[in-house]
């Protein structure tokens, strides 16, 4: 019994992607921005996989362009204001916001005790703890839980949760949480010099973080979308 | 059984073969059998500032391929018959040194030498990796300059993952730092990072620091490792840190800038 040997192969597989918002529609700002960003982070934005999502309606085409042009990859707009020019342009939509499908959002709090699905209680991934020093050029991913870092995470290091990060040490490289969007997760450090903090994909970098703490004991989260850094002190 | 050390940095120029020479040359003179061998392939100097390019007739290269014997290839320093040195090839490509070939050459060391020393090349390709893989403990040698210090703690990564020790799960690379070409005057003027900055950095235990000195270049341009040089505050930082590594206590000297001046010169400078 032979069977012809399959041409395709689907797989499940999580790609973390940068949602990009437009506030206003001003296509110059727009396109200022976008090379300002390209300029600090040369790295991070080349080949950088984008959805994009606006408040109002700005012209998509332009848009996209201005994207491309920094080098950054649009993958698909968001529903909202852009999504049926998008269609047109036959650019993917995928839903706005946290970008699954509706249907798997859960429900809004206060509407009652979710009811307890028909399934196996979820099994806990374990916690990825790391006792070396995170070094430069290292990159430590804890996939679908939290990961604590015993020692310091170097300039030019990553580090990267599903869930939350702790670092005793000092935080002087780049740190990821909730990096399949879990927008509850944190990042927690003893030493805050971070290059770059990501919260379920919304990003600071050292520029804008250096306006808040420094070298000091520190946590970031979200906040009505906005990332928030602040001095933890008990 | 014979200890393998790596000195190394990830960037060039900060001071791998000078401390090469050094370290290897006070060992031996504290009577430890010791070799060093230049894995620089390509770009040789460690034979120039160990003083005996005139004496090479084979290298480390040729050894591996066979074509010479190791020992026919090490050469014996004139003053020290405990120390010998294996030169890289000026001609051959990084090619050359592959992994059995390395090992098979560093067992055979193993033998009879107490001490054997890697000076690596920069970088963090395949000549370096060749030089920190089997060894037991590194050099980690760093400049008080961001981008230096960033390419040790890179290093440093590497050494932890990636050596010969780290894979075989039994234990790990013992590592120290040693911060070269401090200036202690520019320190002061913030133009350059300070010992605690870079020990905060990158968090392994500080074995030397070798102050900025006219005679390295001299002494390597004579061809005698600077440590030789008795009247040298590098020489005298490389004796302490020899001295430190074999376990005795030596409080760091040359971390403050001289004082100038009429007192700084009556009550001496230090
Ligand atoms: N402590 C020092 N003071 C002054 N110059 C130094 C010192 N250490 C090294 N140098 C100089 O720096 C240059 C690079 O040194 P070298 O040991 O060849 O570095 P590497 O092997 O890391 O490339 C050489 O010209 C050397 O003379
Ligand atoms: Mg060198």
């Amino acid at each position: 019994m032979n069977r012809p040997r399959p041409a395709l192969e689907l797989k499940g597989r999580m790609l973390p992607v940068t949602r990009l918002r437009v506030l206003r529609d001003e296509a110059e700002a727009i396109r200022a921005q976008l090379q300002a960003l390209a300029q600090q982070m040369p790295q991070a934005v080349a080949g950088m996989p984008v959805v994009i999502d606006a408040d109002a309606a700005t012209d998509l085409r332009a848009l996209l362009a201005a994207v491309r042009e920094v080098g950054m990859q649009p993958l698909a707009v968001g529903e909202g204001p852009l999504a049926q020019m998008a269609r047109i342009l036959r650019v993917a939509v995928v839903s706005a916001d946290t970008g699954k499908p509706a249907a798997e959002r859960p429900p809004a709090a206060g509407a009652g005790r979710a009811v307890k699905p028909d399934l196996p209680p979820a099994s806990r991934v374990g916690t990825r703890i790391v006792t070396q020093p995170v070094r430069s050029g290292q990159q430590i991913y804890a996939e679908g839980g939290d990961l604590v870092v015993l020692a310091a995470v170097s300039a030019g290091a990553e580090v990267i949760a599903d869930g939350c990060i702790h670092v005793y040490g000092r935080l002087a490289g780049r740190a990821l949480a909730g990096a399949r969007g879990d927008e509850t997760a944190r990042v927690f450090c003893r030493k805050l010099d971070a290059e770059l903090i990501a919260i379920a994909g919304i990003y600071a970098v050292s520029e804008q973080i250096n306006d808040g703490p420094r070298g000091v004991s520190a946590q970031a989260y979200l906040q009505d979308g906005r990332l928030m850094i602040e001095l933890h002190q008990v | 059984m014979a200890k393998i050390i790596v000195v190394t940095s990830g960037k060039g120029g900060v001071g791998k073969t000078t401390t090469s020479a050094s370290f290897a040359t006070g060992l031996a003179a504290r009577g430890h059998k010791t070799a060093v061998i230049d894995f620089d392939v390509g770009l040789r100097n460690l034979d120039l500032i160990m003083g005996v390019e005139r004496r090479v007739v084979f290298d480390f290269v040729n050894v591996i391929n066979g074509e010479a014997t190791l020992k026919q290839a090490l050469i014996k320093d004139k003053q020290l018959d405990t120390l010998y040195i294996l030169a890289a090839s000026q001609t051959r490509d990084k090619d050359a040194l592959t992994q059995e070939g390395v090992e098979r050459v560093l067992n055979e060391l193993a033998q009879s030498f107490e001490y054997i020393i890697c000076d690596s090349p920069a970088g963090i390709e395949k000549g370096a990796f060749m030089a920190m893989y089997f060894a037991d403990e590194a050099l980690v040698v760093t400049n008080p300059e961001v981008s230096s210090v960033r390419d040790s703690d890179r290093v440093l990564g590497i050494l932890s993952s990636k050596s010969r020790k780290s894979e075989g799960g039994d234990g790990k690379v013992r590592e120290h730092l040693v911060l070269t070409r401090y200036n202690p005057a520019r320190v002061a003027k913030g133009e350059m990072l300070s010992v605690d900055d870079v020990k905060e950095i990158l968090a392994i235990p500080l074995l030397g620091v070798i102050p900025e000195s006219q005679s390295v270049l001299t002494s390597s341009n004579a061809g005698v490792p600077v440590i030789r040089e008795e009247n040298s505050d590098a020489g005298l930082a490389y004796q302490d840190l020899v001295a430190r590594f074999v376990g005795e206590e030596r409080t760091h000297r040359f971390l403050a800038a001289p004082r100038k001046g009429l007192l700084g010169k009556l009550f001496g400078s230090q």
